[in-house]
């Protein structure tokens, strides 16, 4: 079989929904500024491109009708080049990889842009007419609220507040020493707003966030709960692009190689504690892989809350140390559809920067998934 | 003054000074939807240079009540400093100045603004004691004829009253554009007042709040007696002086008395009585300044359970002791009899003859110095000072001539004006005007400025049309009829709606408008909940159920009938006092208008019709999503929480106000503009058609539930809010319907009376009804 090589991946900056730099942009226009960004720094040939696979989770209004057609015409990409919309909510653009790296196993592509985008400030998180099916609402958590399945989790496992602050807080001082490092500035595709203003970094990261600081916050969703808005992962405005190809043609055409596709997985779980899906998910994708977690040189692990991620990261058996080292969604931020992209191109891109072999990207998805992406460094 | 020279308006304004009066300003031009400069000195220290007019702006979208009526408005406020951006002023057509109360400061920055200014551009400052003619002093010809003096009060955006003082030079037409856009834009009610120290208001008031403080002192009288006898008896306030004083800050009164001390002369008896009490200086020495400070002569004292009691300031040993509740004046006396209040006998009356003699006497003592009629005192007093009757309103209550035998007796001072009135009286009522005393010993009307329609004149020249207990219905004129609710508070009950069933053919016959308008203190604050709890707790539901479909029914009649209805919401404007205007053609809103859907507070939802109309609006808006469900969501938003709008401006972003709806920012000038709205609506009228609605059915309501239920767990939602809640999502997303079907408005009603009934008979709803009646606060059951 072909295999399937990850040789290229780019994000927009990450801004907080409605108060952000990104607010008073159409998510449609920040997606095709960041697929016009991956060409240019793969210099993947255009025409070649099959498909635009773009992860959304609330496909509609201004990221409605088929989103993924409509940015490649945004982006003046070749009228050959298709466009698909891809909804798995928070795991979208995950499967937009899983998607294309499937389309090149079958032969039925060879180059593909896998990206995802979510404008927060622009599609409420319910969409505009949420209107849930009254007989599933009642037998089933399949609608409850991401912040209640947070608690649930928090109960379930009991974790405590400080242990989900603690996470918060290393999560915001990694983000903060990436920043120190310009770590994000290869990632990151400006975006010029109407007025000439360039935003070209991330306006998610709270650094220099203390304990102390987190303590203060009132509980969001429960209270007689644990978790808050800083243990949480923002309404994020963002878009992101991988560049998904078969090792074949990024050989031919000279595209640097960042990783191999190893293995993926989706595995559902109970919707009331959505955020433990990424523990079936991933230990069906290390069995396939015939990897177990200790394999693994980096774990991208999306951190939709402190307490699902303490409890996968338990549940699974990871070294914390090698999780999320440039920081997580707390501190970067969770653009819901645009997500599952970042965190496997972040973790080819690791993989190319700290050495190692393999690496798992892994998230949970409301209503009850998870998903996992293992990589093998090229 | 000489001859009007111009016609101009004003388009822009520079407001220099952003302290609290300055920056207050600023915020009210703002309001009146007028750009506006404002600019303050460099800061001390900081690379900003313009940090201290931006500090002042950040500092008022935290202030309330707010100074500003929107946050669009916010954004009209262009902030600078006097070093880089005085030039700007030559863009602006009136300049106000609002700096610290010094004349050489101010002097200087008038020579600036000479140099800058266009030649026309009205400068006025809003000094409180400086006067005019000091103030101009040095400046060329020019400038003096631009240069007025406008007295704004503290807030400017909530006390209506101004005071422009026009010099021997200043210009008409300056002076009348001005007046014409702080009454009409700013909404402001001018009196005018000549070039005395202390102009009006605050040498009446400060005198009195000096008297009043002397008196107590004086006469063993607690802080609760005075304020009980000097309060509501009074018409003041029901704060009573020391309540007052404590709201304005205890600090300010040596700076008031040291104004004036300073500038009255020395024969004045305000400088007679002007003294400092040793205990109130303590008490702003040790940061005691009132309520904004660690108390004042009242405090709320935190208990270890978290308890909280009042406390009041002893004025002998200066400790806080429990509050009192005296209850010792009675019958008439408490009621606005001052009469029978200064002859109660024992410390009553004492407290109040001490308080009331002086300080009707030197309020008569300062017509014409301070202004040249007694109604401009009266006006000042009322608007400024929140006074329910003016000076000479009091007296008339009294009787001059009693006034005065008893002033003689107490050996206090009787001014001419009062001897000149003898037995006579300030104000007259002839042939249906409103006259006053001038001191030419003549009567006079008391004229309204045009565009002035007050019900309050209109009742004196004739009868009502139609009238019972709740509501009357009266002839403004040119065709145009006006609904008045006259129960207490303006609640509104089955007589108000039967009044409104016999007015729809009344006025199809014989008129041609008709305009839902009062002059109480509020508009309404709804339905008579008294009523309904009777109703409820002895389980007459076919009565509960009759006055739903009763209100509804006439609501309807009124939406639909065959003239135009517009309704002038003003102030208090809550449940079916919002649902009228939801069902007039148009609103004319006064810009102080605090309009919500508040039932679910006391456990119903709106009866009469508020669901569907708040629905209606929010899917008519072009700029809301489409769908069966974002209107409906909204509408749960606004009415689960029982959100009431701050400001006719924030009613609009609610949807109880449409954007074609309009809005009046001088009250006095409300009645008039509903009216004009009214009339232009009369050719070619033709009642609104019946809206239809399409909703989202049982899939929406489950969305809600799902939405409550969150709010239950983050402890924002109470246990019986989530069953009002599911009430009123039922009624919102039509029941039992499908997307694909029409729900009709009949259907809508239908479905409000039977959630409103099943929640009526909820005994958590009965207990909500009862505890707002006791304590006028929603029970959070």
């Amino acid at each position: 079989m072909t295999d399937v090589v990850i040789a290229g991946y780019v994000r927009s900056p990450f801004t907080l929904a409605y108060k952000g730099a990104l607010a008073k942009t159409r998510p449609d226009d920040l997606a095709a500024n960041t697929i016009r960004g991956l060409i240019e720094k793969t210099g993947v040939k255009a025409e070649d491109i099959e498909d635009i696979v773009m992860g959304c989770a609330f496909p509609e209004g201004e990221q409605g009708f088929n989103i993924g057609r409509l940015v490649a015409l945004l982006a003046d990409l070749p009228l050959s080049v298709g466009g698909i919309t891809m909804n798995r909510f928070c795991g979208s653009s995950m499967s937009s990889i899983h998607y294309a790296a499937g389309q090149i196993a079958m032969g039925a592509g060879e180059v593909f842009i896998a990206a995802g985008v979510e404008g927060m400030s622009r599609v409420p998180m319910t969409g505009f007419n949420p209107m849930p099916n009254p007989e599933l609402a009642k037998k089933s958590a399949a609608y409850l609220g991401m912040g209640d399945t947070a608690e649930n989790v928090a109960k379930k496992y009991g974790i405590s507040r400080e242990e989900q602050e603690a996470f918060a807080v290393k999560s915001q001082e990694k983000a903060a020493a990436a920043i120190a490092k310009n770590a994000f500035a290869d990632e990151i595709v400006p975006y010029t707003l109407p007025d000439g203003t360039v935003v070209d970094s991330d306006g998610t990261p709270r650094p220099g966030t203390t304990a102390e600081d987190l303590a203060g916050l009132k509980l969001a969703f429960d209270q007689n709960g644990t978790v808050t808005a800083g243990t949480s992962s923002p309404l994020t405005d963002g878009a992101v692009a991988v560049l998904v190809c078969s090792a074949d043609y990024a050989a031919k055409n000279g595209l640097t190689v960042m990783a191999k596709i190893k293995s993926m997985a989706i595995s559902g779980c109970a919707p009331e504690i959505m955020g433990i899906g990424p523990v079936g998910a991933s230990q069906k994708a290390l069995e396939r892989a015939g990897l177990t977690i200790d394999d693994m040189d980096v774990i991208e692990l999306n951190e939709a809350f402190s307490s699902q991620s303490i409890a996968t990261i338990r549940d699974l058996g990871a070294d914390e140390s090698k999780i999320n080292l440039d920081g997580g969604a707390i501190a970067i931020g969770h653009p819901l559809g645009a997500t599952g992209a970042r965190i496997v191109g972040k973790a080819a891109a690791l993989l190319q920067r700290e050495g190692g072999k393999y690496s798992l990207s892994t998230q949970c998805i409301g209503g009850g998934q998870g998903i996992a992406t293992i990589l093998e460094k090229a | 003054m000489p001859e009007n020279t111009q016609t101009k308006s004003i388009k822009k304004v520079c407001v220099i000074g952003a302290g609290t009066m300055g920056a207050g300003i600023a915020a009210q031009v703002a309001n009146a939807g007028i750009p506006v400069l404002l600019l303050d000195i460099l800061p001390k220290d900081g690379d900003n240079r313009n940090a201290v007019a931006e500090g002042a702006v950040a500092k008022m979208l935290k202030t309330e009540p707010a100074p500003f009526m929107s946050k669009r408005a916010a954004k009209l406020v262009e902030t600078g400093n006097i070093e880089d951006h005085l030039g700007k002023v030559a863009e602006c057509d009136w300049v106000v100045e609002a700096i610290i109360e010094r004349l050489d400061i101010k002097q200087s920055l008038y020579e600036k603004l000479e140099a800058v200014r266009t030649p026309g551009t009205a400068v006025s400052s809003n000094t409180s004691t400086i006067p005019l003619a000091q103030l101009t002093d040095g400046r060329s010809d020019a400038f003096k004829r631009d240069f007025l003096i406008t007295h704004f009060f503290n807030p400017p955006r909530y006390m209506r009253l101004i005071e422009i003082v026009a010099g021997p030079q200043s210009d008409a037409g300056t002076v009348g554009m001005v007046r014409d856009f702080v009454d009409r834009q700013l909404g402001k009610s001018v009196v005018d007042a000549e070039d005395s120290p202390g102009f009006i208001a605050n040498r009446v008031g400060t005198f009195w709040i000096q008297q009043a403080v002397n008196s107590a002192f004086d006469l063993g009288v607690t802080v609760e007696e005075a304020d009980e006898i000097g309060g509501r008896p009074m018409g003041v306030p029901k704060t009573g002086l020391f309540g007052l004083i404590d709201l304005i800050g205890i600090d300010l009164m040596p700076h008031l008395m040291k104004s004036l001390t300073s500038t009255l002369p020395a024969d004045d008896w305000y400088q007679k009585i002007a003294r400092s009490e040793k205990l109130i200086e303590d008490m702003i020495a040790t940061g005691y300044t009132g309520r904004k400070g660690k108390g004042g002569f009242y405090t709320m004292e935190k208990g270890a359970d978290g308890s909280r009691t009042k406390m009041a300031k002893d004025l002998k040993s200066g400790e806080y002791r429990p509050a009192a509740r005296p209850g010792i004046v009675h019958g008439s006396a408490a009621r606005g009899d001052l009469g029978k209040l200064i002859e109660t006998k024992g410390k009553v009356g004492a407290y109040a003859w001490a308080v009331l003699g002086p300080t009707l006497s030197y309020a008569a003592s300062i017509v014409p110095e301070a202004t040249k009629t007694v109604v401009g005192v009266d006006d000042a007093m009322k608007l400024g000072y929140n006074w329910k009757m003016g000076p000479f309103e009091m007296i008339d209550v009294i009787g001059a001539a009693k006034l005065v035998e008893k002033l003689k007796a107490s050996e206090y001072p009787v001014p001419p004006l009062l001897e000149q009135v003898g037995d006579k009286s300030f104000y007259r009522i002839e042939n249906g005007k409103r006259q006053y005393f001038g001191t030419d010993g003549e009567y006079h009307d008391v004229v309204r400025p045009e565009g002035v329609l007050l019900l309050e004149d209109i009742k004196l020249a004739s009868e009502p049309l139609l009238k019972n207990g709740s509501a009357a219905l009266w002839d403004v004129g040119d065709g145009v009829v006006a609904l008045e609710f006259t129960g207490k508070m303006n609640a509104l009950d089955e007589q108000v709606m039967k009044l409104i069933q016999q007015a729809i053919p009344l006025v199809k016959s014989d008129y041609k408008a008709l305009v839902v308008y009062n002059e109480g203190s509020n508009f309404s604050a709804g339905a008579n909940l008294g009523l309904a709890l009777f109703a409820l707790n002895i389980a007459a539901w076919s009565e509960v159920e009759k006055s739903v479909a009763g209100g509804q029914a006439a609501y309807k009649a009124l939406k639909y009938a065959p003239f135009p209805v517009v309704a002038a919401p003003f102030g208090l404007a809550l449940g079916g006092g919002c649902e009228v205007c939801l069902n007039s053609d148009a609103i004319q809103a006064h810009a102080e208008t605090y309009i919500g859907l508040v039932e679910t507070g006391v456990g119903i939802i709106p009866g009469w019709g508020g669901c569907s109309e708040l629905i209606d609006r929010w899917q008519k808006n072009p700029r809301h999503p489409k769908g069966p469900m974002p209107a409906v969501s909204k509408a749960f938003e606004i009415i689960s929480t029982a959100t009431v709008a701050k400001s006719a401006a924030e009613a609009k972003e609610h949807g109880f106000l449409r954007h074609t709806d309009q809005v009046t920012m001088n009250r006095d000038r409300l009645l008039y503009d509903a009216k004009q709205r009214a009339l232009a609506m009369v050719d070619g009228y033709t009642p609104p058609e019946k809206p239809e609605f399409r909703l989202p059915g049982p899939a929406g309501a489950a969305a809600l539930k799902l939405a409550v239920e969150s709010f239950r767990s983050r402890g924002i939602a109470t246990p019986h809010d989530e069953v009002v809640a599911e009430q009123l999502a039922y009624v919102l997303t039509g029941g039992n319907t499908d997307p694909m079907e029409t729900v009709t408005e009949d259907r809508m009603l239908k479905l409000e009376q039977e959630a409103f009934m099943k929640l009526a008979r909820h005994p958590h709803t009965v207990a909500r009804i009862e505890h707002m009646l006791e304590t006028g606060k929603p029970l959070r059951n």
